[in-house]
């Protein structure tokens, strides 16, 4: 019973920080109607950012995330401008090669300024607790209280407020969102700027439980994929139920069927999931 | 806010353009041969110099640079001729495949008699055409299959983990029981450790309770798999991998409850691991069993080395830096004896003879001899954490 309860919540923390980063790919999909490789990269600077304001300049742990956020959330607009704007009148294949190129250059840059080495990220909440027969450091609980709780916030954003269901709007029909008086240009800049906020954030809360170094964007990017064509691409709630879906299978899985298959497991459930619903769990459009 | 976002680009950019300039300078350093009448000799490297494993690549290079710049102050002599040593430096992003291809062409634009590689992988594929090409390996990988195919010129620089199976497995039993839990990294290197270990272990009369693997590049969290080993009550857990990711299982382990003890694979540094918790001490390491550190290892040439390293790159080297070092020197002196800096052949002959010349100060491992299949034949040692300090042990 006991390893039941510990690997539901280990299931619990790892599918939260899924669905920050599957959020924010989400999101950008919406817009973009592309998969944004380069948010693994985005997700990668979010964890060294906060990890140079804590060190480098000695700042607590939730004002450097909130640099982070606004840092990263900056960097992903004027990755929009920059690239993604100019190229709105292309093929998608040139948006795919566009956002593999901000991959590779991100890395590159986050590998000549902090190093190829791995960093520890330590914070005050490394303790570990037992608490009715699961055991969980504060961190861990941090992860999963926090994730849920950006998780409202974005919901309420994009539902109750004006400017939130103009993201909505653009995602379900760009033309019809321009045809009511919708400025595209500002969403774009919006929903970018969102999708870099979520993925300092997932990458700031997970990387006390793990490591910061350059390829750290890749552990997290190829699930993030899977659970959009899970939970249906470009779906709010798909990515969170998707998110959740995965850590389950994956802690679940391990424990009960095999650990080698447990990745297994996670495909064999995209596949089972995909030919019951080919658009994915929540079909398109419903965000 | 906008202030900002133009000063990152600005920083970006002058990013961007220090590196043009960097490797403008390297290749610059390359063409400048036999400028002042001096004779160059093109020492090829082939490793992972960005990607998951860059780290350890650089720590590699660093070690050969810093030999190479020594020797280069005097310039070393063969045939009565001025030498000095230059570096070809290639990225092979740990990827067999890379390595093969830089070799090639390394051999064909730089000449170069031998190539260094850090990976069994890469050395391998290297084997298929080195004999050919009449180059040296210079193969860092402690996988004995390595030298047992037969390669004639292929050397292997670290001692083989075959050593190390039988008094891990002594000293963690002894200690701690004889329950074994396994979870080695998903590498090749990382299975091979453990179809030696698990045998012997069994061998010995203990039991393998959980067996599975760890794939660093996947896993964000280890608290899945480690609470289903933990869930077996083991008393020896069997790691390994980078030594910060090892490190990271290790403390989490630990916060499960674990107290037992490590078999750290000998990828794993334990002083490294060491740097990484939150105490910077041994304490969460208690117990574990690995390689000796190279800081701590009492070879003459360890002080001197330990303390140039560190005004030039700011940290403690690894082993891997003091191994290259080291073979650099080997090789040098193993050149003058032969009397070519070209014949590969002959420089593989008399190994022996540079091993013998190498003077006392540079030994940052005594190395005795090489067996005829190309490896070193290092006395084996390691290091046990007993009482939060590194307690040094001797194989036989």
């Amino acid at each position: 019973m006991d390893i039941l309860l510990q690997q539901l919540f280990n299931g619990l923390t790892i599918g939260s920080v899924y669905s920050l980063v599957a959020l924010g790919l989400t999101l950008v999909y919406g817009i973009l109607h592309i998969p944004n490789f380069a948010h693994g990269a985005l997700y990668m600077l979010g964890g060294y950012l906060t990890l140079t304001m804590m060190v480098y300049f000695g700042m607590n742990y939730w004002v450097s995330i909130l640099i982070s956020i606004l840092t990263v959330g900056l960097i992903s607009v004027l990755m929009e401008r920059i690239v993604f704007h100019p190229l709105r009148h292309s093929t998608p294949i040139q948006h795919k090669v566009a956002a593999i190129g901000i991959l590779l250059f991100l890395e590159a840059v986050a590998q000549l300024i902090w190093g190829p080495d791995f960093r520890e990220m330590s914070t005050p909440y490394g303790q570990a607790v037992t608490l009715g027969g699961v055991t969980f450091t504060w961190q861990r609980l941090i992860i999963v209280v926090s994730a849920i709780g950006v998780m409202v916030l974005l919901y309420l954003f994009l539902k109750k407020t004006f400017t939130g269901s103009t993201i909505i709007a653009m995602a379900q029909n760009r033309e019809g969102a321009s045809l009511v008086g919708i400025n595209t240009n500002k969403v774009a800049i919006l929903t970018f700027f969102v999708a870099g906020a979520l993925a300092a954030i997932g990458a700031s809360l997970s990387s006390p439980i793990n490591l910061v170094f350059p390829g750290m964007g890749h552990l997290v990017i190829l699930k993030a994929f899977v659970i959009i064509i899970i939970g249906g691409m470009g779906s709010i709630p798909g990515a969170i139920l998707g998110g959740y879906i995965l850590g389950f299978a994956e802690s679940i899985g391990a424990t009960y069927i095999s650990a080698d298959y447990k990745d297994i497991i996670a495909f064999v459930l995209l596949i089972a999931i995909l030919s019951i619903k080919p658009q994915g769990i929540f079909a398109k459009g419903v965000a | 806010m906008k202030h900002v976002g133009v000063m990152f680009m600005f920083g970006l950019l002058l990013c961007v353009l220090s590196a043009c300039i960097d490797s403008a300078g390297n290749n610059g350093e390359e063409s400048a041969e036999a400028d002042n009448g001096e004779n160059i000799v093109n020492i090829g490297f082939s490793g992972p110099l960005s990607g998951a494993s860059a780290y350890y690549g650089e720590n590699v290079l660093n070690g050969l640079n810093l030999a190479v710049d020594e020797i280069n102050e005097e310039g070393f002599e063969v045939n009565g001729e001025t030498y000095r040593l230059n570096v070809v430096a290639l990225d092979d992003e740990y990827l067999p495949n890379e390595t093969a291809s830089n070799a090639r062409r390394m051999v064909q634009e730089n000449d170069t008699p031998i190539i260094f590689n850090p990976h069994s992988g890469g050395i391998s594929a290297l084997q298929v055409f080195n004999e050919e090409e009449n180059f040296l390996i210079g193969g860092y990988s402690s996988e004995p299959a390595i030298t047992e195919t037969g390669n004639s010129l292929t050397i292997r620089i670290p001692p083989s983990y075959d050593g190390y199976i039988e008094p891990f497995t002594a000293y963690s039993m002894e200690r701690f029981g004889d329950k074994l839990a396994a979870l080695p990294p998903v590498t090749q290197y990382g299975k091979d450790w453990a179809e030696a270990l698990l045998p012997h272990w069994k061998e010995e009369g203990g039991d393998v309770v959980y067996n599975s693997s760890i794939d660093f590049s996947k896993d964000t969290d280890f608290y899945t798999i480690l609470t289903n080993a933990l869930e077996e009550d083991p008393d020896v857990l069997f790691i390994g991998g980078p030594s910060e990711p090892t490190a990271k299982v290790a403390q989490q382990a630990r916060d499960l409850g674990f107290e037992g003890g490590f078999i750290v694979m000998d990828q794993a540094k334990l002083d490294e691991m060491k740097n990484l918790a939150e105490s910077n001490s041994y304490e969460p390491f208690e117990g574990s069993i690995g390689t000796m550190p190279l800081v701590n290892a009492d070879y003459p040439g360890v002080p001197a080395f330990v303390e140039k390293y560190r005004e030039e790159y700011g940290e403690a080297p690894g082993s891997e830096a003091g191994f290259h070092y080291l073979t650099m020197y080997i090789f040098v002196e193993a050149m003058k004896a032969a009397g070519t800096v070209e014949d590969a052949e002959e420089i593989r002959a008399h190994i022996q003879d540079g091993l013998d010349e190498l003077p006392e100060d540079k030994k940052v491992y005594v190395i005795p001899s090489i067996d005829e299949n190309g490896g070193f034949e290092i006395d084996v040692r390691y290091g046990a954490v007993e009482d939060g300090d590194i307690v040094p042990y001797e194989g036989e």
